[in-house]
């Protein structure tokens, strides 16, 4: 019941709002020291690569946030993504034309993310271990389906999509503005966004004033699962192949992304523009050392210190120093 | 107390009567806040000695200076004749000051024991000494004289259990100065007095007392002086022999006692909710009707089933049997939702757990109800979200600086405003107003209880529970009684005595009675 350390909240505003200037900042720095260092990081070629990859992640990220943000996690987005490229193969393949297939593949992620739903809401499990299970089941159900081998997808014209672009920018990184904008409204600007904050921040609180928790905690898994299930399709699209096995680990780098873009794994706090931010950060570190010859075992190295120095950094400006 | 107890009681108690502590215009100034202003105060040895005043008058800041946790901004400690610094936690457990906060601040995932001894566990070649842990601090809550196990686990306990344990347990520390900040808050009145009890074996040991409380009866139950702090200055002190309850309150608030219990008369309309021999988990046939323009109270200890009562009837919980009557017609209540839909409004017991978004803004809370009537086409309108939060501050006067700020940032008795204040704009018939009060002060209550009226004349019907005797026999228009899962007792507006009102919650043999008036 402590009455002092009333900081007004504009300060605080500002803080957030420099914060995000602030990871925009380093995004931005990183991108000119690169530039300086190699001569092939300023290429046409380069950049729209390094949007190509850091796209993916950039959308799982969006998805891991909602979730995270009522205090709940998702493993299970890496292998969603495995096993959605499996989805697709198999469909495109089976001869369906291109928009039925993604349509249903988009809807397996949604039936993951409902699973995910029931499973916490219904079951009483804890989200870390739901997922997990889907996670490694999923991976599962994808190698008995294919048998463990890959699936070449033989239309030209669902792979042209991932080396396609617009107006010099590739389609992938449309993908991300396609999916943010509506994220960022649906997040800050419905009830439903606010319902997510309540939910993160105190449930029974929520609850007793009237959010409907369970429905609230649905929308976020089934939005994260949809979002993975879409990253699926891409990145099928990107590869040309359906392989279980894709998309090893993009749970981590989602929920890394999330965490360097401000959000808070105890939940209530989080934003759209923060992980996007966030991944991309984590791709110009892969790609800048990729341009740089560092060995890629480093990367891992580099990557986890980064982490680290970046969330520090984040809690000493949140606590107003 | 026992040898155990002793072997952990080293330090050698001052001299009753004598100056232990003593500050010498103690200040905190905080960026835009003067928090406490210069503070000139001698603490005796042996002392209990009282400190009230409203939320935000400086009783947190003064714990926390003389516990360590912040360091001050001027002035001078003075510890047994020598100036002292204070500036660490450590530091001021070292000198034997120690505190019991209102909220246990102990592990609940382990045993009673290990929460006693934490930090200073018996170990043997590095082992932990288990079994003689248990042992000693059995025979520590024995000698207090609290019936309570030592084996199981803190969590297990009730909050006014766990409360027990952590001043047992900062009894054994060699503590000479032992502040206790709101300790009855959650405690039933049997638990209650068996801290007075410990207090006062406390102080026949040499133990000097600061017991902070927004509850008068306790304050002169209890302490031998008091102190009062209005607006962070200390304007005065008294003997606890030569001063009474209106003389504190005046100097408190600067207002009179008769000012507080703000009472209106309305003429009952329409009935607003019956409950037909309602059962459910904590409580059986229970019959309360509540109209339009009343304040029913429903008055018990705590666990006596009255917030189980409404939180069934909110559709938290589910009914075993019975019916509820919404306006005259039977309604399934199933989920809050269906509640809020109704046009009911639950104010919680507890303001942290159940009530508050607390690292959410003041304004998402205040508007959490109304989210769907301020949106459309699925978007929130900006303009409506600002002005309903900003209606509701200045409506309620919450204290805040402005609709942003954290919901965790505000005194008690501001979030409790805004747990009160999200109903309003909601436009509820029925208000269930659960142990508003608690952790309040007086200033905040008495607003509380105008609002109270404010309602009531729109009106609207009020469930008041409360475990506060003078609250629900000041304002309720119907009291009904609840012991035990039972409603045992009805009353009119002041028609029987606290004594009897007393007797009926607690009495243990009366002839078992129903739920009739």
């Amino acid at each position: 019941m402590s009455t002092e350390a009333i900081p007004a909240e504009k300060p605080k505003r500002n803080f957030n709002a420099l914060f995000g200037l602030t990871l925009l900042g380093l995004l931005l720095l990183m991108w000119i020291v690169l530039a300086v260092a190699t001569p092939s990081f300023a290429t046409t070629l380069n950049i729209t690569n390094l949007l190509r990859q850091g796209s993916l992640i950039a959308i799982l990220a969006v998805g891991q946030t909602f979730v995270i943000i009522t205090g709940g996690i998702d493993l299970s987005v890496g292998a969603v993504v495995g096993f959605t490229t499996v989805i697709v193969a198999l469909l495109i393949n089976a001869g369906w034309p291109i928009w039925a297939a993604v349509l249903i593949t988009l809807l397996v992620g949604v039936a993951i993310g409902l699973f995910h739903g029931f499973g916490i809401v219904k079951m009483g499990l804890p989200p870390f271990i739901i997922t997990l299970a889907t996670m490694t089941s999923l991976r599962g159900i994808g190698l008995l389906m294919t048998n463990g081998n890959s699936i070449s997808i033989n239309s030209d014209s669902f792979q042209a999509f991932s080396r396609g672009s617009l107006a010099g920018i590739p389609y992938l990184f449309w993908m991300v503005i396609l999916v943010a904008i509506p994220s960022y409204v649906f997040l800050h600007h419905t009830r439903w966004g606010r319902y997510l904050f309540s939910v993160g921040s105190n449930a029974e609180a929520a609850r007793l004033s009237g959010v409907n928790v369970p429905r609230t905690i649905f929308m976020a898994y089934v939005l994260s699962g949809l979002l993975a299930a879409i990253v699926g399709v891409l990145l099928a699209s990107r590869i040309g192949i359906g392989n279980p096995t894709q998309g090893d680990t993009y749970e981590l780098q989602a929920i890394a992304s999330s965490v360097i873009g401000g959000t808070s794994l105890f939940g209530a706090i989080g934003s759209v523009h923060g992980p996007l931010i966030g991944s991309f950060i984590l791709s110009t570190i892969n790609n800048g050392a990729n341009l740089l010859n560092v060995n890629t075992f480093w990367q891992r190295v580099i990557t986890g210190l980064l982490i680290i120095v970046i969330v520090y950094f984040d809690g000493l400006r949140r606590r107003g120093k | 107390m026992t040898s155990t107890a002793q072997e952990l009681h080293p330090a050698p108690m001052l001299e009753p009567g004598r100056t232990i502590l003593e500050l010498n215009g103690l200040e905190k100034r905080y960026p835009g806040t003067h928090a406490l202003k210069p503070v000139h105060l001698a603490f005796k040895a042996g002392e209990i000695h009282a400190i009230v005043g409203e939320n935000g008058a400086g009783k947190s800041t003064l714990i926390k200076l003389l516990t360590g946790v912040m360091p001050r901004t001027s002035g001078e400690v003075i510890w047994e004749g020598k100036p002292t610094a204070l500036a660490t936690p450590h530091e001021a457990m070292a000198l034997g000051i120690n505190a019991v906060h209102q909220e246990v601040v102990l592990c609940r995932h382990l045993t009673v024991a290990a929460n006693m001894f934490l930090g200073e566990e018996e170990s043997r070649f590095g082992l932990l000494q288990q079994r003689a842990m248990v042992k000693d601090a059995q025979k520590i809550i024995d000698g207090l004289g609290f019936d309570l196990p030592a084996h199981v686990m803190l969590g297990d306990l009730t909050i006014g259990q766990q409360q027990l344990i952590a001043a047992a347990r900062a009894t054994v520390r060699g503590t000479k100065f032992l502040i206790f900040d709101e300790p009855t808050a959650y405690l039933t009145r049997k638990e209650a007095d068996q801290l007075f009890k410990l207090i006062r074996r406390l102080k026949g040991e040499g133990v000097t007392i600061i017991y902070i409380s927004h509850r008068m009866e306790e304050v002169f139950e209890l302490a031998d002086r008091v102190s009062v702090l209005r607006d962070g200055t200390l304007v005065g002190t008294r003997n606890i022999a030569k001063t009474d309850e209106p003389e504190l309150v005046k100097l408190m608030i600067n207002r009179s006692i008769e000012q507080i219990y703000h009472k209106e008369h309305f003429t009952p309309g329409a009935t607003i909710v019956e409950t037909r021999n309602l059962s459910g988990k904590g409580f059986e046939n229970v019959s309360v009707t509540v109209r339009a323009g009343e304040i029913v109270g429903l008055y018990g200890l705590i666990g006596a089933g009255r917030s189980e009562f409404v939180t069934t009837l909110y559709g938290r919980h589910r009914k075993s049997a019975g019916q509820i009557l919404w306006q005259g017609k039977e309604v399934q209540v199933n989920s809050e939702h269906d509640a809020i839909r109704l046009g009911m409004a639950l104010a919680p017991e507890s303001r942290r757990d159940q009530g508050l978004c607390l690292n959410l803004p003041v304004g998402i809370n205040l508007n959490l109800p109304i989210y769907k009537r301020i949106s459309s086409n699925f978007l929130i309108s900006g303009a409506k979200e600002k002005a309903e939060a900003d209606r509701q501050i200045a409506d309620l006067r919450i204290k805040t600086p402005t609709r942003h700020a954290l919901a965790s940032s505000l005194s008690g008795g501001n979030q409790q405003k805004i747990v009160i204040g999200k109903w309003l704009a909601h436009g509820a018939k029925l208000f269930i107003f659960d142990e508003p009060t608690v952790g309040v002060d007086v200033g905040t209550k008495a607003e509380i209880y105008r609002l109270f009226s404010t309602l009531l004349s729109k009106g609207a019907g009020i469930i008041l529970i409360s475990s506060y005797l003078p609250e629900v026999y000041e304002l309720a228009d119907t009291l009904h009684v609840f012991r035990r899962g039972k409603l045992v007792a009805t009353h009119g507006f002041r028609t029987a005595s606290h004594e009897d009102i007393l007797g009926q919650a607690l009495a243990e043999k009366q002839e078992k009675s129903g739920g009739q008036k």
